[in-house]
């Protein structure tokens, strides 16, 4: 493999890695930054956002479960994926909604430990809620028909749809980024952040635009939940697996920050894909590549204790 | 802790009738206290140790569906004990009711030796099952001989188990690492030809090392293929699309992914996804039929070894399949029909040995031949205890025939005399197990 093969696969590998990450650490992180919530939740909406979408866009055998023993084995819409997108931002902000008023709201004023409590638990019960409807079996999820063939560099194996993870995740978080930025809405967002009760104050309620915020974050977990269903096959604890890497990615990437969320992913998807790909003489970097990440976490906290771009929070 | 006391009591107490088996059901009378022997009451309780969570969740579940069924059997009769074993009678065991307690191993080596101390100093479990991964399996094991309880293996594959970590206390009646690689490598050479490259990506640790040394020792010996790069890959990896890169740009023709589980689903799928597929032949030395259901069509085509499986046309298997379908409406895994098979091997022994006390039992099982599971005649080798049995090869069907329940195509069961290995030689001529008592 030519140098330049491999540096397109390792930035490639990388950036889709990260992508995940990054997709699932927005929601995280404005939720975290805006309401000061801590959502362990956040897991159960990812997974949920990958059954929905799995259900609407191509469907599911179930072969265990309270469902397949009351006779609904075959399950599904068979939509496609793009539908399958959409509905899946549509219901899991609908539940997000749901949730920031009925559970999280009552938690804002309470200790963290009281947030994670309550959202760790909520994670388990929809964990175990899918797992006795649904069954423990993994369900595969096919790529699009439109996504399905593979990068046509020579040297580089990479599947398209890893490239489109790649852009709907930029398309996402870009349109995230431009509502908190540039918008009425994210002006109200970003000076609540800062001083809730000045805002208040001056007459404005900021409950509206915090519960579309949460909103906002959960369908972005979602969405997250059904683009990478194709890569892995999705079982009712894959939430619990993901939160640990998209809450590092917010730590390293400051909380509140979407852009700190951007780099931070980036970078630990492309240190994992690069020491994966490193060989030296004939010893492999790939057993450190788990290493690798939270080694990078230490050394950017050690430096910027506030995360790469926290201060950007605290001044925004 | 409670095994040592009670050995205790008894040593000062000069063995007394209630710490020695009489003749309650037990039939074991003169044998002295030891592990959880004897058992107080008309219960005897049955440990099983399995993943319900983690990489090898999907196997642990429906492990626990075969256990509670064969239970169900030991109890009630049906199935295998009315038609395979003829030392089990359906009435429980030596006159004790068959209970059990299950745990959950999480895939966790450590936690599941903390089940196993748990199952055995509280549930009083006289005989420990369960597996899925080799690390818990070879940890297990390793409290199990120290407590003096049975381990009757259920998944565990890699070589160790029965060669430098084997024990007394523990009976594999799955093949191992080097019984796969004895048998896929002479059909890969057909298929593929001869004098190829080969990559290898292995789970990291003693299972996945196991495979990829037994792999690259048949590949290399047989059609005489040659390694070009082995990469471990940590248990639990989600995107493999990194290693996957970087096998397919080494120019190799056949890649091995020796991952098992949803790990083993997750590295052949991305690597279909990717194309590689297209420039090399995947090889999955190992899988099973929820691996193929979890993979979907990316099994086409691909070959491995499977414990056993529902298409193995004779009757042991056809009666196993019918009655775990009568009870679960599903087809039975691999690695069920070897928890069923373990139970009620580890049932008739102490049948046949009239009584549970430990020593007894493992002298039943010790070079006992049989033909009733499924797989042909066996033997369970006493220098290793290391079933010597036929390893079904198998090939995922093409996209268009793979149906629910239905994956993969026999290849051939490569019998028992073309796998086995010496005593002395192989992963055997590393195992000293220990003591009796």
């Amino acid at each position: 493999m030519s140098l330049v093969a491999d540096l397109i696969s390792i930035l490639l590998n990388g950036l889709q890695q990260g992508a995940i990450y990054i997709l699932l650490a927005v929601g995280l992180s404005i939720i975290l930054g805006t309401l000061e919530f801590v959502n362990f939740a956040h897991g159960a909406l990812y997974i949920i956002g990958a059954y929905v979408g799995l259900y609407v866009a191509q469907g599911l055998v179930v072969s265990e479960g309270y469902l397949a023993e009351a006779g609904f084995s075959d399950l599904g819409l068979g939509m496609g994926f793009i539908v399958g997108m959409i509905v899946v931002a549509l219901v899991v902000f609908v539940l997000g909604l749901l949730f920031e008023r009925f559970i999280a709201r009552a938690f804002y004023d309470r200790p963290d430990t009281d947030q994670i409590l309550v959202t760790f638990g909520l994670a388990i019960i929809v964990q175990e809620i899918l797992r006795v409807s649904l069954g423990s079996t993994s369900q595969p999820v096919n790529q699009p028909t439109w996504a399905s063939g593979s990068v046509p560099i020579p040297g580089v194996a990479i599947s398209e749809w890893r490239i489109y993870i790649i852009l709907i995740t930029a398309l996402l978080v870009g349109i995230v980024y431009a509502l908190v930025e540039y918008t009425d809405f994210g002006l109200v967002v970003r000076a609540g952040t800062m001083d809730d009760e000045m805002v208040r104050l001056l007459g404005i309620k900021l409950s509206r635009p915090y519960i579309i915020v949460f909103g906002i974050g959960a369908a972005l977990a979602g969405v997250a939940g059904l683009v990478a269903g194709p890569l892995s096959p999705i079982n009712p604890t894959a939430g619990t697996d993901i939160l640990v890497p998209a809450f590092v990615t917010v730590v390293i990437g400051g909380v509140g920050s979407i852009r700190g969320a951007v780099a931070a992913g980036t970078i630990l998807g492309i240190t994992q894909a690069a020491l994966i790909q490193t060989q030296i003489g004939t010893y492999n970097l790939a057993p450190w590549s788990q290493v690798g990440i939270y080694a990078i976490a230490a050394i950017i906290l050690l430096v910027r204790p506030e995360g790469l771009l926290g201060e950007e929070v605290d001044t925004a | 802790m409670k095994a040592a006391g009670v050995a205790g009591i008894a040593g000062l107490a000069g063995c007394t009738d209630s710490l020695t088996s009489g003749d309650g059901g037990d039939g074991g009378g003169g044998n002295e206290a030891l592990g959880n022997y004897p058992i107080e009451g008309d219960t005897a309780t049955f440990g099983f140790n399995i993943p319900l969570s983690g990489p090898y969740g999907s196997e642990g579940q429906d492990e626990l569906r075969a256990y509670e069924l064969a239970v169900k059997h030991l109890n009630n009769g049906g199935g295998w004990v009315d038609s395979q074993f003829d030392d089990l009678s359906g009435d429980g065991v030596v006159g004790k009711t068959i209970d059990y307690s299950e745990a959950d191993t999480e895939t966790d080596k450590g936690k599941a030796r903390e089940n196993a101390r748990q199952l055995i100093e509280r549930d009083n479990a006289i005989m420990v099952s369960g597996g899925s991964s080799s690390s818990v399996a070879i940890n297990v094991q390793d409290e199990c001989q120290k407590q003096k309880v049975l381990f009757m293996a259920c998944l565990t594959h890699s070589n160790d188990t029965t060669g430098k970590d084997c024990v007394r206390y523990g009976f594999r009646e799955m093949f191992n690492a080097y019984h796969t690689a004895k048998a896929l490598a002479p059909v890969l050479g057909e298929e593929y030809g001869e004098d190829l490259e080969f990559y290898q990506l292995y789970a990291d640790y003693t299972w996945g090392k196991s495979v990829e040394e037994s792999m690259r020792q048949f590949l290399s010996e047989g059609p005489g293929w040659s390694e070009v790069n082995s990469v471990a890959t940590p248990l639990g990896t989600s995107d493999y699309s990194s290693y996957l890169s970087d096998a397919q740009s080494s120019g190799a023709d056949v890649l091995l992914l020796n991952h098992y589980g949803l790990d083993g689903a997750k590295s052949v799928r991305q690597a279909v996804d990717a194309g590689v597929d297209e420039e090399m032949d995947i090889v999955v030395p190992l899988y099973n039929r929820p691996m193929a259901e979890a993979a979907g069509d990316a099994i086409s085509g691909v070959f491995g070894t499977v414990a056993w499986d529902s298409a193995i046309d004779n009757t042991p298997s056809n009666e196993f399949t019918s009655a775990f379908q009568e009870e679960y409406d599903r087809i039975p895994s691999g690695p069920a029909q070897l928890a069923y098979a373990q139970t009620l091997q580890y049932a008739a022994a102490v049948e046949r040995a009239g009584s549970f006390y430990p020593p007894d039992v493992i002298k039943e099982l010790e070079d006992y031949s049989y033909s009733n599971i499924g797989m042909g005649e066996e033997t369970m080798r006493k220098c290793d205890h290391q079933a010597q049995r036929a390893v079904p090869v198998v090939r995922g069907l093409p996209a268009d025939q793979i149906e629910t329940g239905n994956y993969f195509e026999i290849v051939n069961t490569t019998e028992a005399s073309q796998v086995t290995y010496g005593c002395d030689t192989g992963p055997a001529a590393q195992c000293e197990l220990g003591p009796y008592e």
